[in-house]
């Protein structure tokens, strides 16, 4: 794929590819845009290299969430969790339109299998090779995800109710 | 399911609610135009110095034949004229030098 091309796909993708890269980031806008022009340089200067166009989408998010790893690690913002951590207590309040905080209480890998699903419209098995897990294992991160968000939503939903 | 349909409801919220949000322009990405002279003048200046140190220089050719002409006393006193060919002139002094130094 030769450098108008890709420049062609990173455009179309860019406010998807934006979001994604706020999601990875903790929803930290600031450094959304720095490690989303990482990743289009990286792309440009050819040291990430698409090999199949059908999965485009696939591979600009796995590019974007590994630079945001990269650069979490650098401002020291990134905590080591055990990936199977589950969240124990639901927080006395949650509110409901506090999208961001409600989907940064569920643990980081159910967050990103959740968000590219319901959010951006993938497949679970676009997200095992996003986040280069097992399907098994993408699968387990989406049902425990999805039960935990429900319970977070009820939770939101009830106390919104209640203060009425 | 019900139970896609909160999640779906909340993300659709979700979505709305990132409209807002202040996405980062799309990067200019300059190409890098190949200033393709530079390279070309370079060619051509390296050609040049090399036509010019490499031309040969133009051989002086020797005259293809010389003529030598001298008066020399033939026998019985007569004069007579001597006429030689030569390609070159090295060997060759006339007859008649002396008189230019010794008279």
């Amino acid at each position: 794929m030769n450098r108008k091309s890709l420049e062609h796909l990173l455009h179309s993708h860019h406010r998807e590819a934006f979001i994604w890269s706020r999601q990875c980031c903790g929803f930290d806008s600031d450094l959304a845009k720095d490690v989303l022009q990482l990743t289009y340089l990286k792309i440009l200067e050819g040291k990430a290299k698409l090999n199949d166009a059908s999965k485009a989408k696939t591979w600009l998010f796995s590019i974007i969430r590994y630079t945001a790893i990269d650069e979490l690690r650098r401002a020291g913002k990134i905590i080591a969790l055990d990936e199977n951590q589950e969240l124990i207590d639901l927080p006395e309040e949650v509110d409901y339109t506090d999208y961001d905080a409600i989907i940064k209480m569920l643990p980081s890998m159910q967050q990103q299998v959740i968000l590219m699903v319901f959010y951006h419209q993938m497949t679970i098995e676009q997200s095992a090779e996003v986040l280069q897990i097992q399907l098994g294992t993408a699968r387990t991160h989406y049902a425990r995800g999805k039960k935990k968000l429900k319970e977070l939503i009820l939770k939101s939903q009830t106390e919104a109710n209640h203060g009425k | 399911m019900e139970n896609n349909k909160l999640i779906e409801s909340f993300f659709e919220d979700m979505r709305k609610a990132d409209q807002s949000l202040d996405v980062a322009a799309f990067p200019e990405t300059k190409t890098r135009k190949t200033n393709w002279f530079i390279p070309v003048g370079v060619a051509a200046s390296f050609m040049l110095a090399g036509f010019l140190f490499f031309e040969k220089e133009p051989e002086v050719k020797a005259p293809a034949e010389v003529i030598i002409i001298t008066l020399e006393q033939g026998p019985n006193h007569k004069q007579q004229f001597k006429i030689e060919e030569s390609t070159y002139l090295e060997t060759w002094e006339s007859s008649t030098s002396s008189l230019l130094t010794e008279f």
